[in-house]
């Protein structure tokens, strides 16, 4: 377990996709911002209160789960595959995907046909424990192949009957001529929180609050 | 050959071991105080038994040779609701039990996780309400004293506030299983989203929203007591409220307690009183415990009980940054003398005077 080495309070920021949501997000409850915009490399942006560690997206519920950050901003995703404990407060509302099945467009007749045939599916993701939950709820047997991207490679070299993966907007299936077969989940940015942190320092239930007000002037707003 | 221990698993040298001993035995004193006699129960457990309250987290399974299968113990709740239920059942309440001893957890890999941990904790058998809760809540503070962590806080909630609300939203067990699916995982997003369901009456469920956002102090019962008007659960805030009473006339519940309605882990298990315990500044559970009055009654003897468990590895990590205990492990050495005999006498004298006191073995031997 990490000490504190200092008082301040430590917000793990993921990088990547989420990082100009998550900026924009944290400016909006209130938050001092300015290190965040002119990062460089550095990996720790600190104020005067404040530590900010920018983290591999898929990293943040391991930091916050044990004791590197007392709180975060984490896409739903994230937190669904990495089953590790972090209180989850607040829909942040931005960085929506959603989570589909997706096939060569034109097979879905062959691989149903497949499936009855052979009684296992072969489903290459990202994703294997949310890939794996899904397909137990709707009571069909695969097998799951873990890739670490481009997984709609897997569907068109036959490497696995189906795909499940993220989509924003849907342009990488379609320019691959892949198609949506199912639903699986939708996602957003989450603000999530250390569970001792967020006992012990009011400081984290009073950045959820600031975020969730920040959410809900948005939303009134009528704009992202 | 691999000549290192399996991951999760560590060997303890001396300087810590002295250390753990020495909180161990301190807690244990502490424990005493209040009448509670130690029990020891075995490291494994038949997997039927283990697995009939944690619904099958405990990881290490082994087959015997009649071709049992068994598993090393994952808590101590499971192992002292079996002996109290069969070998102590005739026993006249109330039982007051304390044990401390290793129990083991399966980790993912590559999670760095210990796999190994030493709980050290207390079982109240026999008496409910809120007299029992405050004297299970004295000890945990007694026991935090004796360790050297009196600045630990113990959040303190009660679950019994949150199912009356649920029962007065009428809502189907169907609903009410996804809320609690969504409490224990600690997910408020989605506890929200299942309160935002047209059926719900709109206040009882804004009600209910607030009420697990709720922390604070004393005030908090009373604000949560505002919250749940009319839904039946006064009498389980009252119920806290009194426990928290009654400790405060030998503790400083001000600096100690914190009421946290957001404490709702284990509900499926817990029917009142819940606490987990945090060293400040530390990302770190200590432990804690609740009342769980059903549990024994799964083993055929009903009875009220509430209880703790704290782990020896997170207290000792709290304490280390200011080693605030150094523990004295050195010993004065005696050196040969003219003969054997008067050397061995020369360091018993002082033993018997509690001097620890080592041979040098080699000016030992006479010459």
């Amino acid at each position: 377990m990490i000490a504190r080495a200092t008082g301040k309070l430590r917000i793990a920021v993921p990088k990547g996709s989420l990082f100009a949501g998550s900026v924009a997000t944290l400016a909006g409850a209130g938050m001092d911002v300015a290190p965040l915009r002119d990062l460089g490399r550095h990996l720790i942006a600190s104020t005067a209160d404040v530590d900010y560690y920018i983290v591999r997206p898929t990293d943040v519920p391991t930091f916050v789960a044990n004791g590197g950050a007392d709180c975060a901003i984490c896409g739903k995703d994230t937190l669904l595959e990495s089953e590790l404990s972090v209180v989850e407060l607040v829909d942040l509302d931005f960085g929506a995907c959603r989570f589909v099945v997706a096939e060569p467009a034109g097979a879905h007749d062959a691989i149903q046909a497949r499936y009855r045939h052979h009684g296992v599916l072969r489903v290459a993701t990202k994703y294997p424990r949310i890939t794996a939950a899904y397909y137990d709820s709707i009571g069909v047997q695969v097998d799951i192949v873990k890739l670490h991207g481009n997984v709609e490679l897997a569907a068109l070299t036959g490497l696995a009957d189906r795909i499940v993966d993220i989509t924003a907007t849907g342009t990488t299936l379609r320019e691959n001529d892949l198609v949506v077969e199912a639903d699986v989940l939708e996602s957003t940015a989450r603000f999530v929180a250390n569970p001792a942190s967020l006992r012990t320092d009011p400081r984290v239930a009073g950045l959820a609050t600031a975020l969730e007000m920040h959410v809900s002037n948005q939303s009134k707003g009528g704009h992202e | 050959m691999q000549y290192t221990t399996p991951r999760g698993f560590r060997d303890v040298l001396p300087q810590e071991a002295a250390l753990r001993e020495t909180v161990s035995t301190d807690i244990a004193w502490a424990m005493s105080a209040w009448g509670y006699v130690p029990v020891e129960t075995p490291i494994v457990e038949f997997a039927e038994v283990a697995c009939s309250l944690d619904g099958g987290k405990s990881g290490f399974r082994l087959f015997d040779s009649d071709g049992e299968i068994l598993v090393l113990r994952p808590d101590m709740t499971v192992p002292l609701a079996r002996v109290i239920a069969t070998r102590m059942r005739d026993m006249e309440g109330p039982l007051r039990l304390r044990y401390v001893g290793p129990v083991f957890r399966e980790e993912a890999s590559l999670s760095g996780r210990s796999r190994e941990f030493t709980q050290l904790g207390v079982e109240l058998v026999g008496a409910g309400g809120a007299l029992a809760d405050a004297e299970v809540l004295g000890v945990l503070l007694d026991a935090l004293d004796a360790s050297g962590l009196s600045d630990a806080i113990v959040s303190v909630g009660t679950v019994a506030a949150l199912s009356a609300a649920l029962d007065a939203t009428g809502m189907d067990g169907g609903w009410r299983q996804s809320v609690l699916s969504s409490i224990h995982g600690d997910d408020l997003v989605g506890l929200d989203a299942l309160l935002a369901d047209p059926a719900l009456d709109a206040d009882l469920a804004t009600s209910i929203r607030r009420m697990v956002r709720l922390r604070g102090g004393l005030e908090a019962v009373d604000e949560c007591r505002r919250l749940l008007m009319g839904t039946g659960a006064q009498a389980a805030l009252d119920e806290l409220a009194e426990a928290i009473d009654i400790l405060s006339t030998s503790y400083d519940v001000e600096s100690r307690i914190r009421v946290d309605f957001s404490l709702l882990r284990s509900f499926d298990y817990y029917t009142g009183l819940v606490f987990e315990v945090f060293a400040p500044g530390r990302a770190l559970s200590l432990g804690g415990g609740g009342r769980y009055d059903d549990a024994l009654a799964t083993w055929g003897r009903p009875a009220a009980a509430a209880g703790f468990g704290l782990s020896l590895e997170a207290i000792v990590a709290a304490l280390d940054p200011a080693i605030s205990r150094a523990v004295d492990t050195s010993a004065e050495v005696v050196t040969g003398g003219e003969a054997r005999m008067r050397f061995a006498r020369a360091a018993d004298e002082r033993r018997s005077s509690d001097v620890a006191v080592t041979l040098d073995l080699d000016a030992g031997v006479a010459r």
